[in-house]
């Protein structure tokens, strides 16, 4: 009975190994968008993930719009500097870019705001679909 | 680099770069097989423009 029961409780190592692996693609994904994909060797989500996360960060500063820093002033920037952050180490690309300081008077840098926060949840999501994959969900 | 910085799109551009660039991004994401992948990125492309045209339509009588 006892065995039984720290057979339950007990997880294997081979699946705790995988669960670290998982994480450690899902963190990788998170910091280079499609690195994650490209250690599953899913070659055409990474160049897809890199490429589209690429694009809108570019776009987004391009036109100028708001790259949210931790010191927010209220919930929203809090929420913008979050989804931001979503980008991994792409944000500081997009910080670097936007030299001039973010210009929303103009519908373009509503829009740049817009595309740099779907940058950040996209690549959230592409970086979940690479850890669950790596622990062999179907993907 | 700082030469791409500052260009201006109007609106409708805008809209059509971001369908675009995600129905590309949902497409590869959610579907394994090539012919697959087109088709969802082409549905998904239609969709988001026929819900943003639709909204902006949807808003017109109350922009002035």
């Amino acid at each position: 009975m006892a065995d039984d029961t720290a057979a339950v409780t007990t997880a294997p190592p081979q699946d705790s190994k995988r669960e670290a692996i998982a994480f450690f693609i899902g963190v990788a994904g998170w910091l280079v968008p499609g690195l994650g994909h490209a250690f599953l060797k899913m070659w055409g989500r990474a160049v897809m993930c890199f490429v589209t996360v690429g694009l809108l960060v570019i776009l987004g500063a391009g036109m100028r719009g708001n790259v949210f820093s931790s010191s927010g002033n209220d919930a929203f920037d809090t929420l913008g500097f979050l989804a931001d952050l979503g980008t991994g180490t792409f944000y500081l690309a997009a910080r670097s870019l936007e030299s001039n300081g973010a210009d929303v008077s103009h519908a373009g840098g509503d829009y740049g705001t817009r595309f740099l926060a779907t940058a950040g949840v996209l690549n959230l999501l592409a970086a979940l679909h690479a850890y669950e994959a790596a622990r062999g969900r179907k993907a | 680099m700082s030469a791409i910085v500052g260009f201006k799109l109007d609106h409708l551009q805008s809209m059509l770069l971001f369908a675009v660039l995600i129905s590309i991004a949902f497409g590869f994401l959610s579907r394994r097989r090539p012919i697959e992948r087109v088709k969802y990125i082409v549905w998904s492309l239609f969709l988001f423009l026929l819900i943003g045209v639709g909204i902006g339509w949807a808003m017109y009588p109350f922009s002035r």
